[in-house]
């Protein structure tokens, strides 16, 4: 298959579930899914398109929190993303760890450092924070402000 | 000067501990260690336990999960011992001193001995920090004497 038949194949299938397609450049095309579909449409692309997972990345941004399901189809060296924006008020998406299992610890990642829960996950620990660390405190959100009040930030000179 | 502290002037051994540095200081103490430097000839031996160290050379910006066990290391180290901090990171803590993850420097969780800048410092930076480390302890001594 080529490029533009994958693209192609893509939206007839998945014409609901997809929302836009963005065409980068010829390596790579960014897809936003509804977030809803995401394992539908995931377990087409792996398992049947043959892609290789690479990693998600979470972004919060000023209206949305975002997630990118990172995939690169090796046959024709397409990296696809998987864009999905997650409103504010409802940080919930379905686990991908049904799918393939190397999505578990980018999962938990994810979820401690912006608090995005996922559905399904068999088991959402603390993957790199620390104990003493509070719970419902996410480092790299936006609005992160510091707790720790013991904490020294000048350098002593 | 007592015994062991003559001793261990003469012959320091160092045991070396990262925590979570980019790797780039302890590139440079390995360089140290290797021929070209060779600090083995001035009696500088790189313990593989702590037990058996004099000198704990630290590198990295303390991040609250290492903090833990750097206190855990110094309390194993038999005393009387000296700390060296490699640098900018272990130093002030660098680019990673307004991080969530990085609260305190260094020298308030552990007293500092020797502080080496850089980064990352050269091996001769580090030769020439251990040898005034050194030659510290010597003068202090002379001090207490007097």
């Amino acid at each position: 298959m080529t490029r533009e038949d994958i693209l192609n194949d893509l939206s007839v299938r998945f014409k609901d579930d997809i929302i836009d397609v963005f065409d980068k450049s010829p390596k790579r095309v960014y897809v936003e899914i509804k977030p809803e579909s995401i394992v539908k449409l995931v377990s087409y692309i792996f398992k049947d398109l043959g892609a290789r997972f690479n990693i998600a990345t979470g972004v919060d941004t000023r209206q949305h929190m975002e997630i990118l399901y990172h995939f690169i189809i090796e046959d024709i060296n397409l990296l696809v993303s998987l864009r999905v924006k997650l409103p504010k008020s409802k940080l919930e998406i379905d686990s991908l760890v049904s799918v393939f299992e190397a999505a578990n610890w980018i999962e938990r990642e994810i979820h401690e450092m912006l608090g995005i829960n996922f559905n399904g996950h068999p088991d959402l620990r603390r993957l790199f924070l620390s104990d003493e660390w509070p719970e419902g405190v996410h480092p790299l959100r936006c609005d992160y402000k510091e707790w720790d009040k013991k904490a020294i930030r000048d350098r002593g000179v | 000067m007592s015994l062991k502290l003559k001793a261990l002037l003469k012959s320091p051994w160092v045991f070396h501990l990262s925590t979570g540095s980019c790797n780039n200081c302890d590139i440079e103490i390995l360089d140290c260690l290797t021929p070209r430097f060779d600090i083995e000839r001035f009696g500088i031996l790189l313990a593989g336990s702590i037990k058996h160290a004099d000198v704990l050379l630290t590198t990295g910006s303390c991040n609250r999960q290492s903090v833990v066990r750097l206190k855990r290391l110094y309390e194993q180290v038999p005393k009387p011992c000296l700390v060296a901090a490699i640098g900018e990171c272990a130093l002030s803590r660098g680019m990673f001193i307004h991080s969530y993850n990085c609260p305190v420097p260094l020298d308030r969780i552990i007293p500092v001995d020797v502080y080496i800048p850089g980064c990352p410092p050269k091996p001769e930076a580090m030769i020439a920090g251990i040898v005034k480390l050194i030659e510290k302890v010597k003068a202090g001594q002379k001090r207490k004497k007097k």
